[in-house]
């Protein structure tokens, strides 16, 4: 074997998924192969991404063709025709459920999705999943060897300053609430409104969420969660801050003070281990893979009860004995997720 | 993991809840905060996820649900194009997805029907549960006559009471020395009266449906309280009619309608062992009034007339006795 290489339909910017093909890509050089990322689109902003086409010419018959799965695409079903070694990473599809009645096209793409993913899965030597939860999912799906190698973060995205822009705008508030992820029913983005509007009554006035996550993909859902604040009288309490680069990102963990998930289904969660990293206490509802990746380094929320979700998030903002712990526990926790450890397991499992 | 490090989330809980009680006793958060928590997503058809929570109720919405579909492309420049290749698609598979909406229709119409949609389930159901439950109760009493009123019966069938107390006396000696004895179906309460005049403590329960007309299930049921209500070694006797002679089995048992089955005295003392008392004795008494004559030559003509004195005119009545396992 000579060659590593990796495929998925959309390569971006500032995506957790994109980032763990480059990083990934990276490592397996570092390992003294040949190895590119391969895609149908790749967006502006990344480099050094070749075209699908390339891989009929470019996969010997004992290289390894990693396709990397968080959508169906048509592509994939003549890709698997390659001979190589085929793996598949397993990024997670949300449920068409969840798009159901808000996006009908996003509920039509997860659904054919899901069918590709069992139809395609003779094809594959091992399924990788990023999450137990993933995993499972594969395995449900019909494919035999099935192991997890969680996502391999790159945290050289955040070796820079924070945005000053960013700091200066949102330092000094009392309560700020973040919650980082595309704009998405799945993600839930409705309920944190709706908790902002308990925690502006009950707990503080002043209270302000900043959503950062692109909101381009989901218009529909986007829409209805601004007509939401309008109807709750939270205009300017709630700010969408879009898809952000690696220093605003980092300023906006900086500048909160709590992480708030409430989404109902995450393949792995990668801004959950990204707010432990920069200190910020996580309170996250427990759901899909959220459960696993925060271990016992943030407040789970088992029941969905969003003045539950408010009072905790209060609790783990307010300086003190709680908030030092689990901002520890937090650091620790983002350890087990140590990139050189998971590339260890990736060569591992993948024999290399 | 060290101590100082852990972080008890248990007891970080435990004070959002006191937090959450605390402002909802101060009415800080009311009904106000809740109906906002509430609000739904304005501008369409509620997320999925919240339907689930309320399956009928949404199940209802999702019947009469239009299906809309804008076949209008805005992309510039190609946009009629696509439009148009969009109606002419639509024109071409009309009736194909017209017959597959129609089967779909009369799912979604025989679903509704199974499931009330006004939010309640399966109405039919419950009026077909009532009406099992009314029919069941109904054929209770018109199996043991209850409609009657049971006062009568009591004149008519309770039993002559020098007889009865004739019987009880029989067992006195059983429950010599004990200080709480309880008679279920006692009646006019002449063996309770008969074990205090013999400083025996007791107390008796009648007119309980679970004393009257029994089934063997409940007999069972029966044994069972008994054995975790009794003391150790403690006495148990029952006293019923004995089918063993047939003239009770097939005639007198028959007189009271409240009487359901009539039980053999080998079942009743194996019910007793099977649920764990011990020392089961029967005892037959109250021996028929009407016999035939046995003075006839000793012969086979005598041991004739013997077993059918024996089997038509035997003891009326028998008593299994047994003791609370130990």
């Amino acid at each position: 074997m000579t060659a590593v290489h990796q495929f998925h339909p959309v390569l971006a910017p500032a995506d957790a998924m994109s980032n763990h093909v480059f990083a990934l890509r990276k490592r397996i050089r570092g390992w003294g192969y040949d190895s590119y990322a391969y895609a149908v689109e790749a967006k502006a902003g990344v480099a050094d991404v070749r075209s699908y086409r390339r891989l009929f010419r470019d996969v010997k018959p004992d290289d390894m063709l990693v396709i990397h799965f968080s959508m169906g695409h048509e592509v994939i079903d003549q890709l698997v025709k390659i001979q190589a070694r085929r793996v598949l990473v397993y990024h997670n599809i949300t449920p068409p459920e969840f798009f159901s009645g808000i996006n009908p096209h996003a509920a039509a793409h997860a659904r054919l999705g899901l069918r590709q993913l069992a139809r395609i899965a003779p094809a594959f030597e091992l399924g990788i999943g990023v999450s137990e939860f993933n995993r499972r999912t594969l395995a449900e799906a019909g494919y035999e060897e099935t192991t997890r190698v969680p996502i391999l973060i790159d945290w050289s995205h955040f070796a820079t300053p924070p945005d000053d822009a960013v700091l200066a705008r949102w330092q000094g508030f009392r309560s700020v609430l973040l919650f980082v992820g595309r704009i998405s029913p799945n993600k839930r983005q409705d309920d944190l409104v709706r908790m902002l509007a308990y925690y502006r009554r009950c707990i503080d006035p002043e209270a302000h969420l900043v959503l950062v996550g692109a909101f381009r993909d989901q218009p529909q859902y986007h829409a209805r969660v601004v007509a939401l604040i309008e109807r709750l009288g939270l205009g300017g309490a709630v700010h969408f801050a879009g898809s952000v680069d690696g220093a605003a990102l980092l300023a906006y963990y900086r500048a909160a003070k709590c992480f708030v998930s409430l989404s109902e289904h995450e393949g792995f969660g990668v801004p959950l281990l990204e707010a432990m990293r920069f200190r910020l206490p996580v309170v996250a509802y427990d759901a899909a893979a959220v459960g696993e990746t925060v271990g016992s380094a943030g407040v789970l929320l088992h029941e969905r009860d969003l003045a539950e979700a408010a009072e905790a998030a209060a609790i783990v903002s307010e300086a003190g004995d709680v908030r030092e712990r689990l901002v520890e526990a937090g650091e620790r926790r983002v350890k087990d997720f140590d990139p050189d450890k998971v590339a260890e397991r990736t060569r591992q499992v993948l024999g290399l | 993991m060290s101590d100082k490090l852990k972080v008890d989330l248990d007891a970080v809980m435990a004070e959002v809840r006191e937090r959450i009680r605390e402002k909802r006793e101060k009415g800080i958060y009311g009904p106000d905060v809740e109906a906002l928590l509430r609000v739904p997503l304005p501008g369409g058809r509620r997320i999925f996820a919240d339907d689930l929570q309320d399956p009928l109720g949404s199940l209802a919405e999702a019947l009469d649900a239009e299906v809309e579909y804008d076949p209008r492309s805005r992309k510039p420049l190609v946009g009629p194009l696509i439009t148009f290749a969009r109606r002419v698609t639509i024109g071409l598979v009309k009736w194909w997805m017209g017959a597959i909406l129609e089967r779909q229709e009369r799912v979604n119409h025989l679903l509704a029907a199974a499931y009330d949609y006004e939010g309640q389930m399966a109405p039919r159901f419950g009026a077909r549960l009532e009406k099992l439950e009314r029919d069941l109760k109904e054929w209770r009493e018109h199996l043991t006559a209850s409609n009657l009123h049971s006062v009568y019966f009591q004149a008519r069938f309770g039993g002559d009471e020098s007889v009865i107390r004739r019987q009880s006396e029989a067992f006195l000696d059983l429950f010599k020395g004990r200080k709480r004895v309880l008679d279920l179906g006692s009646g006019k309460g002449i063996f309770l009266q008969l074990l205090k005049e013999n400083g025996i403590g007791a107390y008796g329960v009648d007119l309980d449906p679970r004393t009257e007309h029994i089934l063997p299930g409940e007999l069972v049921e029966i044994l069972r309280v008994c054995r975790r209500a009794l003391a150790p070694g403690s006495p148990l006797v029952f006293v019923t009619p004995n089918p063993k002679t047939l003239t009770v089995g097939a005639y007198t048992f028959w007189l009271d309608p409240q009487h359901l089955r009539p039980i053999p005295p080998e079942l009743f003392k194996f019910y007793l062992e099977v649920e764990g008392f011990t020392d089961v004795k029967v005892r037959t008494f109250e021996p028929s009034e009407k016999r035939l004559n046995e003075s006839v030559p000793e012969g086979p003509i005598r041991d004739n007339v013997k077993l059918l004195n024996e089997t038509l005119f035997g003891d009326r009545d028998y008593a299994v006795v047994g003791r609370a396992p130990s």
